[in-house]
């Protein structure tokens, strides 16, 4: 493979893992409505709700 | 208001900071009101913060942001949910309530809970109440309103004292004649039901 193959394979791979990073941080950021009680929301103090669907 | 209008607000502090977004609306069954937020960073990268706000530390809620006074209103956020959940002990308690199915207290399944509606007036500063649910109605329900199976998304009336557990939601039989397509006359629905409720007990 020509060396501008190498780099055109190492950019794609570059773009797949920065999509995937920011698809992955925008699910953990998706809100919800929760109750305050002792339900799945408070486990581990971290309150992500996982998009908001069940 | 929707509560998924408030998701994603940001939160500025009276010195025009941006401190964080909002994640999610955590409300105390007893009582039905907003007891705070838990929040997100602002960043494209950022995750959920351990911060959290409460209701009463917010100066204003309007359609672009959440004001407070400064970045110290600010607190971890299992203090925010913990407020919560010492005001709502004997009225159930769950997770995240969107998705959930809701039941009447006769056993009827009415739909699912899309989304959550707030009354909140800035002048008054007041609590924020929780007063419907907007729910993916059942077909029985569909068939049962008057104007027919028009409408998939109707708002659902609640009464002061909610009882949600982490799979359902429950509701007086009665709110299933109260239920609206229109958020605008949503707040008249709301009054007669709980004038209703009141008068009945």
């Amino acid at each position: 493979m020509q060396w501008w193959g190498w780099v055109i394979v190492a950019l794609v791979v570059v773009v797949v893992v920065a999509v995937a990073l920011v698809a992955v941080q925008a699910r953990r950021r998706r809100g919800g409505v929760i109750v305050g009680g002792p339900g799945p929301a408070d486990a581990a103090g971290g309150t992500d709700t996982g998009g908001g669907q069940p | 208001m929707r509560t998924s209008e408030i998701a994603t607000l940001p939160v500025v502090t009276l010195a025009g900071d941006d401190v964080a977004q909002v994640k999610d609306v955590v409300f105390s069954a007893d009582g039905g009101a907003v007891a705070g937020f838990t929040l997100a960073g602002r960043g494209l990268l950022a995750g959920p913060l351990k911060q959290g706000l409460s209701w009463h530390h917010v100066v204003g809620l309007g359609p672009d942001a959440v004001m407070i006074a400064d970045d110290s209103a600010l607190e971890p956020v299992d203090t925010v949910i913990a407020a919560a959940s010492s005001t709502s002990a004997g009225a159930g308690s769950g997770g995240n309530v969107l998705g959930d199915r809701v039941l009447t207290d006769t056993g009827s399944d009415l739909g699912k809970v899309s989304d959550v509606v707030i009354e909140y007036d800035n002048a008054d500063g007041g609590p924020c109440d929780v007063v419907g649910y907007e729910i993916e109605a059942s077909d029985a329900l569909k068939a049962s309103t008057s104007k027919g199976s028009k409408h998939t998304r109707l708002l659902l009336p609640l009464p002061d004292t909610l009882a949600v557990s982490s799979e359902h939601v429950m509701v007086p039989a009665s709110a299933e004649g109260f239920v609206s397509d229109d958020l605008a006359g949503f707040g008249a629905a709301v009054q007669a039901f709980r004038t209703q409720l009141k008068g009945g007990s």
